[in-house]
C-alpha cells in the first residue's frame, strides 16, 4: 500500500479502490469500532494497528484489550488530526499513555503541542509550573514540541511536551547560565564560574560528555554561550584566568572539535580582543553565526558583533559597538534583521540583514534621542525573536515588535527601504508587571517566561486548543 | 497465535455494563483474586457473560489498572477508600497498592503533598514511619495509626498522659510506647487496643533501681531494645523478648555521672550487621557533648564507640555533634556538628579511629549560617541526608559522576539543595524527620500535625486563567 501523507487524512474515509475490503471493524474493550486502513495506517508503519490486519485470518475481528473510551478518542485522532472535544474529560496523560500504547504519540503532539500553532498575538498566561526547593530559574532551554528544561541551583527540572510531568536531575554545576536542548532528553549546559561544557542525558541523569577548550595558558574554560545549527553545536570559551576566549564548533552527534573561530589572545591594550562572545546565533538563510559580546570599560560599555562564516573560518563582518551597546542581542531570520536593545536607551534597534556591511548604522524604533542617555535604562532587558516576531523584555512587562507590511515600499534619502515595526504590550493588565524577566524561551505553540526570585516558569500560550 | 487470543477473550457483566477482556488481563490480578478464579470458571462454561453485581464505573477503572498498570484520571472521581474497598473485593488490592504509591523519594524533587492532622491533640509528640509508608503518630497519650495510603487506620488510647518514644514491634500490629515522666515501656495491641504488657528495669540487688523511665526504643527480629534512665541517672539498655515480654538481657549499664554516660536518647538496631546503635547529646552551657556507641547484640560487647567533644575520633575538636542519623539500609551513618553546622557521613562497615567524611559545600550562595542556628536535626534515608536547621529543610544529595555510580562516601560525592521554600521554614523549628517507604515525615516544634514530604512526576501546573 503506498503511504498516505500525513497531513491529509481522509475525513470521509470513502476509498476509490472497492475492491479491497477498506472498512475494518475492530474490538476495543467489548465495544466495535469501524474505520478504514487507510485511517489506521496514519498511525505510522509499524505499530500495532498495522500489525493488527496482517494475520492470517482475515475474517475475524480483531480484538484489543484497552479501555474503548479512550481508544475513540485515539480514533478521532488518526482521523481527524486533531483531540476532540469529549478528550477533555480525560486527562492528558491518559491520553499520552494510551497513544503511547497505539504507537501514535507523535500525531498526538503533532496536533497538541504544535509550533504552527504560535500564535504570537492571541498569547496570555494560562500556566505556572512550580519549581521544588528556594532557587529560581537560571536558564531554560525548550524544544520545538514545547517539552521545556529549566535549570534552578545545580538542578535541572524537565517537563514534558504536555507539561504534565517533570523530573529532576542534580548537576555538578553549582549554577547554570547557558542551557540548550540537543535532543529531547539531552542538554548542553555550562557555567561562567565552572570549567567545561557538558553534555547531559537527563533521561539517565548523568554526563554523557565533558568538552573542554584546551587553553595556551593551560587554565580551565568556563562556558560563556552555547548556540547550535542544524549541524553543529558553538560554544563560546573563556580561560579561568580570562586572557583568551575562543569559539569552537563541535559535530552535533559525534561532539568532535570540527573547528575553532575566533580564538582571541589577550595582549596589551587591545581590549577589543578581550571580550567573549556572550550569545551565538545562527543565521540559517546566510549561512553565518552571530556572535556577540559586551564588555564594561573605562570608557563605558562597548561590544562587537561578528558574522562567521563557519565552513572558511572568515569574518565575514563585524559591527562595532560603541555607543549605545546593545544589553541584549538577537537576530531574526525571518525578518532578516538584527535587533539589539540599547543599555543606555533601553530601545530597541535594527539593521537590516540584506545587505549588511561594516558602516551600517542602527534605526532606532522608540526614542531616538535616548542613545545619548546616561541612564542605563535598558541593563536586564532581554531581546529574544520566534517566528516573524521579536519578543522584548523591560523589567517585568514584554513587548512584542512585529513588522507592518505596507503594500508600496518607501525609501528614506540613503535610498534604503524604510521598514516598519510597531510593537505592542503582551498580556491583560492583570498580567503586566511583575518581577524582573529573566529567561524568554519558545517551544511548541508556547512562550515560557521567568522571572526574578520566582521559583517558576510562566508559559504562555494562545487560548485556542490549549491543552 | 492469532486463535490462541480470541479464545482468550473473556466477557464480563459488571452491574449491567458488559466490559470484555482477556483471561491474562484479569489473571495478572494474582492467583487467588476473585477475577482470575472467575476467568478459570469462565473457561468451562464460555455462554453468557459472567454477571458481576458491582458498580460498573469502578470496575472500568479497576480493569484499567489491570489493563495498564497504571491508575486512570478517572479515578479521581472515587476516594481512595472506595478504590481501595473495591479493590480488596477482586482481591488485587496490591496491584492497587503498588500503582498508588509515591514516586521514589528524591529530596531535591519533594514537596509537602499532604499535613496528617489528628483530629484532637494535634500535636505530635513522637512518630515512627514504617517500611510501606505508613506512619504511627503518637499524639496526647493516643497512638494513631496512618496506613501506606495515610488514611486514618485508628486510634488507641493508652495510660500514659503523653508518649515521647513510639516503635512498631514487628510484624505485629503492636506498638512499644514509653514517657519521659513515668517509668517503664508498654506494650499496646493495636488490633484490639489493650494493653498487652509493661516492661520496667528492676534490679533486687540495687534498691536505686526504682521506677526507671524509657528514652528510646529499638525494634529487632528477636528483641526489643529499651534505654531505661533511673532517677539517679544510672541506666542501662534492656533487651525484652518479643514473644514473651519478659527481659531477656542487660546491656551496657553504666553510671550516668559523666555525659560520656548518660542514657542513650536514640536506639537503632542495624540488622544486617547485628549492631545495636545508641546515641546520647546533651547540651548545656559548654556546647553539645554526647557519645555514638555500637554493641554487638551477640555477645553484647562495645565493638566501636566515640565520644565527641574528647576522643580523637573527630578532626573537628570542640565541633560536637548535635544530632545523629543512622541508615540501616545504606549501612551508613551521619551527624550534624554543633558549631559549624557541617554534615559528615561514615560507612558503618568501615569503621575506624576517624570515620568522618565532612561533606563540602561547593556552593558559595549556600554557605553556612549555622552561627545562629540551635537546633539542628539530621536523618540519613534512601541515599540522601535530610538536615533541619531550625525551620529549613536541606537535603544533601549524590551527585551522578560520568555514569558511575559508586557508593563510596567522598568530600564531594553529595550536593546540597533546600528542599523547602523560605514560607515552609516559617512554620516552626523542625524536631523530627524520618523517612518511610518513598514519604518524609517532619514534625515541627509547637506546630500541629506531620508533615508528608514526596516526590511526584506531576508538575503540579497551576492554571492561572
Amino acid at each position: 500500500m503506498p503511504p498516505i501523507p500525513l497531513l491529509k487524512p481522509l475525513s470521509n474515509g470513502i476509498s476509490k479502490d472497492f475492491k479491497k475490503p477498506n472498512v475494518v471493524t475492530i474490538d476495543v474493550g467489548g465495544q466495535l469500532f469501524q474505520t478504514t486502513i487507510e485511517t489506521l495506517t496514519l498511525a505510522g508503519s509499524n505499530t500495532l494497528f498495522s500489525n493488527l490486519f496482517n494475520s492470517s485470518q482475515p475474517h475475524k475481528i480483531p480484538f484489543i484489550d484497552r479501555d474503548p473510551e479512550l481508544f475513540s478518542v485515539i480514533l478521532s485522532l488518526l482521523r481527524t488530526g486533531n483531540l476532540p472535544s469529549k478528550a477533555k474529560s480525560f486527562d492528558i496523560q491518559d491520553i499520552v499513555f494510551e497513544a503511547k500504547f497505539y504507537g501514535v504519540e507523535d500525531l498526538l503532539v503533532q496536533s497538541q503541542s504544535n509550533s504552527s500553532q504560535f500564535e504570537p498575538f492571541d498569547l496570555e498566561k494560562s500556566m505556572i509550573l512550580p519549581l521544588t526547593g528556594r532557587d529560581s530559574p537560571s536558564a531554560i532551554a525548550t524544544t520545538p514540541f514545547g517539552s521545556l528544561h529549566v535549570s534552578h541551583g545545580s538542578k535541572i527540572t524537565s517537563f514534558d511536551w504536555s507539561l504534565k510531568r517533570k523530573s529532576t536531575t542534580l548537576t555538578q554545576f553549582t549554577a547554570i547560565d547557558s542551557l540548550l536542548s540537543l535532543s529531547s532528553n539531552v542538554v548542553a549546559a555550562g557555567a561562567t564560574d565552572f570549567c567545561g561544557l557538558q553534555i547531559i542525558d537527563l533521561e539517565l541523569g548523568f554526563v554523557i560528555k565533558t568538552l573542554n577548550w584546551e587553553n595556551v595558558t593551560k587554565s580551565g574554560s568556563t562556558v560563556q554561550a552555547i548556540g547550535t545549527s542544524p549541524e553543529y553545536l558553538f560554544t563560546s570559551f573563556e580561560s579561568s584566568r580570562r586572557n583568551s576566549n575562543s569559539i569552537l564548533v563541535y559535530d552535533l552527534d559525534s561532539f568532535k572539535v570540527v573547528s575553532e573561530i575566533g580564538h582571541n589572545e589577550i595582549f596589551g591594550a587591545d581590549l577589543d580582543s578581550a571580550i567573549p562572545a556572550t550569545k551565538l546565533n545562527w543565521v540559517p538563510s546566510l549561512n553565518l553565526l552571530m556572535a556577540s559580546g559586551s564588555h564594561s570599560g573605562p570608557s563605558g560599555i562597548s561590544g562587537n558583533i561578528k558574522f562567521w562564516d563557519i565552513r572558511s573560518r572568515n569574518l565575514v563582518s563585524e559591527i562595532k559597538e560603541k555607543v549605545d551597546c546593545f544589553a541584549d542581542i538577537t537576530v531574526s531570520d525571518t525578518l532578516s534583521a538584527v535587533f539589539k536593545i540599547g543599555i543606555n536607551s533601553g530601545e530597541v534597534s535594527y539593521i537590516d540583514l540584506r545587505n549588511i556591511s561594516s558602516d551600517d548604522h542602527w534605526d532606532c524604533l522608540g526614542d531616538s534621542r535616548k542613545v545619548m542617555n546616561v541612564k542605563k535604562e535598558g541593563v536586564g532587558c532581554k531581546i529574544e525573536s520566534h517566528g516573524n516576531q521579536v519578543f522584548c523584555s523591560k523589567e517585568g512587562e514584554l513587548e512584542l515588535w512585529s513588522e507592518v507590511l505596507m503594500g508600496s515600499s518607501t525609501s528614506d534619502k540613503n535610498g534604503k527601504e524604510e521598514r516598519i515595526f510597531k510593537k505592542n504590550v503582551l498580556g491583560r493588565s492583570k498580567d503586566i508587571g511583575g518581577n524582573r524577566i529573566t529567561n524568554l524561551g519558545f517551544g511548541g505553540n508556547k512562550m515560557f517566561v521567568t522571572r526574578k526570585d520566582q521559583q517558576c516558569v510562566e508559559v504562555w500560550q494562545s487560548s485556542v486548543r490549549r491543552n | 497465535m492469532e486463535d490462541e487470543i480470541s479464545t482468550d477473550r473473556i466477557k464480563l457483566n459488571v452491574g449491567g455494563k458488559l466490559f470484555e477482556t482477556t483471561v491474562s488481563t484479569l489473571q495478572s490480578g494474582g492467583p487467588d483474586s476473585l477475577l482470575a478464579a472467575l476467568s478459570n470458571r469462565h473457561i468451562q462454561s464460555s455462554s453468557n457473560p459472567t454477571f458481576i453485581d458491582r458498580d460498573p464505573e469502578i470496575f472500568s477503572v479497576l480493569l484499567s489498572l489491570l489493563r495498564t498498570n497504571r491508575l486512570p484520571s478517572t479515578s479521581r472521581r472515587f476516594t481512595d477508600q472506595e478504590l481501595s474497598d473495591e479493590a480488596s473485593y477482586y482481591g488485587i488490592e496490591s496491584h492497587l497498592k503498588s500503582a498508588m504509591l509515591p514516586n521514589p523519594l528524591s529530596g531535591i524533587d519533594a514537596s509537602v503533598v499532604s499535613t496528617i492532622r489528628p483530629a484532637s491533640d494535634g500535636f505530635v509528640s513522637a512518630f515512627t514511619a514504617i517500611d510501606d509508608g505508613s506512619v504511627w503518630i503518637a499524639h496526647g497519650g493516643q497512638i494513631s495509626v496512618y496506613d501506606w495510603n495515610l488514611t486514618h487506620a485508628g486510634t488507641v488510647r493508652t495510660h500514659l498522659d503523653s508518649i515521647t518514644s513510639i516503635k512498631q514491634v514487628t510484624p505485629t500490629a503492636m506498638a512499644a510506647v514509653a514517657c519521659d515522666v513515668s517509668s517503664g515501656v508498654h506494650f499496646y495491641n493495636f488490633a484490639n487496643g489493650r494493653r498487652i504488657g509493661s516492661v520496667e528495669w528492676t534490679d533486687p540487688t540495687d534498691p536505686r533501681i526504682y521506677k526507671a523511665r524509657v528514652t528510646a526504643i529499638a525494634d529487632s527480629p528477636d528483641f526489643v531494645y529499651s534505654a531505661f534512665d533511673s532517677y539517679h541517672r544510672e541506666n542501662c539498655v534492656l533487651a525484652i523478648d518479643k514473644s514473651t515480654l519478659q527481659v531477656k538481657s542487660e546491656i551496657g549499664r553504666q553510671s550516668g555521672n559523666a555525659s560520656k554516660s548518660i542514657v542513650p536518647g536514640n536506639l537503632t538496631y542495624v540488622k544486617d550487621l547485628e549492631v545495636l546503635a545508641a546515641t546520647a547529646v546533651t547540651s548545656g552551657a559548654f556546647g553539645f557533648s554526647g557519645y555514638i556507641r555500637l554493641w554487638d547484640t551477640r555477645s553484647a560487647r562495645v565493638v566501636w564507640e566515640t565520644n565527641e567533644p574528647g576522643s580523637g575520633r573527630s578532626s573537628r575538636f570542640g565541633d560536637s555533634f548535635a544530632d545523629v542519623s543512622i541508615d540501616v539500609n545504606e549501612l551508613s551513618m551521619c551527624k550534624i556538628c554543633s558549631k559549624s553546622g557541617d554534615v559528615a557521613m561514615a560507612d558503618l562497615r568501615k569503621l575506624s579511629d576517624d570515620p568522618w567524611v565532612y561533606l563540602r559545600e561547593t556552593n558559595p550562595s549556600l554557605s553556612n549560617t549555622s552561627g545562629s542556628i540551635s537546633n539542628s536535626v539530621v536523618h540519613c534515608y534512601k541515599k540522601q541526608v535530610f538536615v533541619g536547621r531550625d525551620g529549613g529543610l536541606e537535603v544533601w544529595s549524590r551527585v551522578a559522576r560520568n555514569g558511575g555510580n559508586d557508593n563510596d562516601i567522598g568530600e564531594e560525592s553529595f550536593r546540597r539543595n533546600y528542599m523547602d521554600k523560605v514560607q515552609d521554614s516559617e512554620r516552626g523549628i523542625i524536631s523530627k524527620i524520618e523517612g518511610g517507604g518513598e514519604r518524609l515525615f517532619v514534625s515541627r516544634e509547637e506546630a500541629e500535625g506531620l508533615e508528608v514530604w514526596q516526590s511526584s512526576v506531576f508538575s503540579g501546573a497551576v492554571l492561572v486563567l
